[in-house]
């Protein structure tokens, strides 16, 4: 036997009192894996980025339309490799308003080539190319509405008035995890045709691949529309993610102090729990002083004890979390929210640190109660006894 | 009364000792001096209040008097800090108290291991020195019980063998009787009779059972705080 089974065994003496504690620390673990992922959700996205894809979009917002001949502009730039560009269209499916999805219209002859971490089946993309109502959708998005290759869609616009009919072309997949799988693509010249004649040939962004320095030629393409009617503002595609997402930061704050309080409450059943017990054994504590045992292993006792029970909560945490992430809500967010958290998943970061810090805010929950029962007088603990 | 051993084990110097009952003082220990031989069997008496209980905790080394000197073997222990203390209880003294103080969740043999945990043994000899002592004590067929397993005179011999599995010189026993039927507390004070005859244990019993003190081989009387 050594100090820290003696405080594992310890555990057993209130074994109601230690499953709820233990059922305490876990449910917060799990509330803070939550919350986590969600923050963590958001901003992978941004920071799975491909290093040499620019974004170029209207200086005042990203809302407000460039002109679609700033295409050929953008690709005559040094540097620039490849370019192509898409609009957000705002569509959804008339039976189900609610059912969130993006929509975009794109230039068919190069979106998948830049955006290569979209996989389209060579044939497919082919047939897509030559059908203007063809749509490419998202494997996750077909699967959620049943659509089939071949299949007539009508959808409507939150902008556009009418119903729009596409043809179900083909399907995409991701060559990672972070890419929605959920986006529904279409000829921009279908759109162009039917919108209102004072939004036409507009586009919402360029996305270009550059030869390696996007911040660079970015300065060049902004430089370049300067002087022109609609001013840009070029960045690398991780600070555009990233400034899209800016918009959240305050939501996100708000979680991130959450899952704070939510530790805190943890280290607070912690502390309780640990400080009934050594109140309780504070005669046994005398005894263990009487037969020699020093301070330091009495809150070595108390602080194992802790440990132990934060380990506890900790490892019952994550082995609820990730059930109820992986087969649960992370599978019902990515089907139903990919548009915001296309990968819903708990990071081994995330993991980690809900695991480390239970383990840690056990010791710090124990602290007080250790040095209390560390600094107890032999004899007045003793007197307890009698 | 057994023969008196040339040397005495533990010696106490004009010792007093005061408390304070908020700003009053209280004297408990008024000038005592004893000389304690070694394996002596000593029971302590008196009413409540006389200083039983302090002078039992100054020789076993919980507490420190507020003058005088008390020497164990050559060691002045009334000169000792907190952990210098600590770590001479651990190896000179074995505590017996009135109502066991086993750990409800340990096992008889863990609860006699535990004294051993502060020293460098091995596991398996920390394990053979606490059946050892569980087999002194008649227990050796009880090691995997729980305090709970076991009846009040168990429970009180499983403690007696706490006390003993670190083979220390002095055992302090305060009340060790005194939550017994008569058939366990004769059993305990027999095997306390057996301890200091055939280990050599010095034995300090602080009692307030006639019959019980009458298996020491020095009975003392302290009243307010001066030895009769």
């Amino acid at each position: 036997m050594t100090l820290t089974q003696f405080a594992a065994l310890n555990l057993r003496r209130n074994p109601l009192r230690t499953l709820l504690t233990v059922t305490g620390v876990a449910v917060a673990v799990v509330a803070f894996l939550m919350l986590r992922t969600v923050v963590w959700a958001y901003n992978v996205a941004a920071e799975a980025a491909v290093p040499d894809r620019m974004v170029t979009r209207h200086k005042v917002t990203f809302i407000m339309p460039l002109p679609k001949r700033y295409i050929d502009e953008v690709r005559a730039t040094p540097g620039v490799k490849d370019a192509t560009w898409a609009s957000w269209w705002g569509g959804r499916e008339p039976n189900h308003p609610t059912d969130f999805f993006a929509t975009l219209a794109v230039d068919p002859d190069t979106y998948f080539r830049v955006t290569d971490e979209m996989v389209v089946d060579p044939a497919d993309l082919q047939a897509w190319k030559e059908d203007r109502q063809g749509a490419i959708v998202g494997d996750m998005l077909a699967k959620k509405f049943g659509w089939k290759k071949g299949d007539t869609v009508r959808l409507e616009s939150q902008f556009f008035d009418g119903l729009y009919e596409f043809h179900v072309t083909g399907f995409y997949t991701a060559t990672r995890k972070t890419v929605d799988r959920q986006t529904f693509i279409f000829h921009w010249a279908y759109l162009n045709e039917k919108v209102p004649a004072d939004a036409r040939e507009t586009i919402g962004w360029i996305v270009s691949r550059t030869d390696g320095n996007p911040t660079e030629i970015g300065r060049k393409v902004d430089a370049m529309f300067d002087v022109k009617d609609v001013q840009t503002i070029s960045q690398d595609e991780a600070t555009f993610n990233r400034s899209f997402l800016a918009g959240f930061s305050a939501i996100l704050a708000a979680i991130n102090v959450v899952s704070i309080v939510i530790l805190l409450i943890m280290m607070m059943i912690l502390g309780n729990t640990v400080a009934m017990g050594v109140r309780e054994r504070t005669a046994e504590y005398g005894v263990l002083r009487a037969i020699g045992f020093l301070p330091r292993h009495v809150v070595t006792l108390v602080l194992s004890e802790a440990a132990t029970l934060g380990l506890a909560g900790g490892a019952l945490g994550l082995a609820l979390a990730y059930p109820i992430v992986e087969l649960g809500i992370g599978r019902f967010v990515e089907e139903n929210l990919a548009g915001f958290f296309p990968y819903f998943r708990i990071s081994e970061g995330n993991a980690l640190a809900g695991f480390v810090l239970a383990l840690c805010l056990a010791g710090v929950a124990a602290i007080i109660p250790a040095v209390q029962a560390g600094r107890l007088k032999v004899i007045e603990a003793l007197r307890r006894i009698a | 009364m057994s023969s008196t051993p040339a040397e005495p084990l533990v010696r106490l110097r004009n010792i007093k000792k005061t408390f304070f009952r908020g700003k009053e003082p209280v004297r408990v220990l008024d000038g005592l001096s004893l000389d304690v031989p070694a394996g002596s069997f000593e029971a302590l008496m008196g009413p409540s209040g006389s200083g039983k209980s302090t002078l039992l905790n100054l020789i076993a080394g919980l507490d420190r008097p507020t003058e005088g000197e008390v020497v164990v073997g050559n060691k002045t222990i009334s000169a000792m800090s907190e952990s210098e203390l600590a770590r001479w209880r651990a190896d000179n003294v074995g505590f017996v108290f009135q109502s066991f103080n086993l750990i409800p969740v340990m096992t008889a043999e863990q609860n006699v291991e535990l004294p051993l945990l502060l020293t460098k043994l091995s596991k398996s000899e920390r394990l053979q020195r606490a059946r050892t002592a569980l087999k002194v004590v008649g227990l050796a067929d009880r090691v995997d019980h729980y305090p709970r397993q076991l009846s009040g005179g168990q429970e009180q011999r499983v403690a007696i063998a706490r006390a003993i599995v670190n083979d220390p010189r002095i055992i302090i026993a305060d009340e060790p009787t005194g939550d017994l039927d008569r058939q366990s507390a004769d059993d305990v004070l027999t095997l306390l009779g057996r301890l200091n005859t055939e280990l050599g244990k010095t034995i300090f019993m602080v009692t307030h059972d006639p019959a019980a003190a009458e298996r020491a081989t020095t009975r003392r009387r302290l009243n307010k705080g001066v030895l009769e």
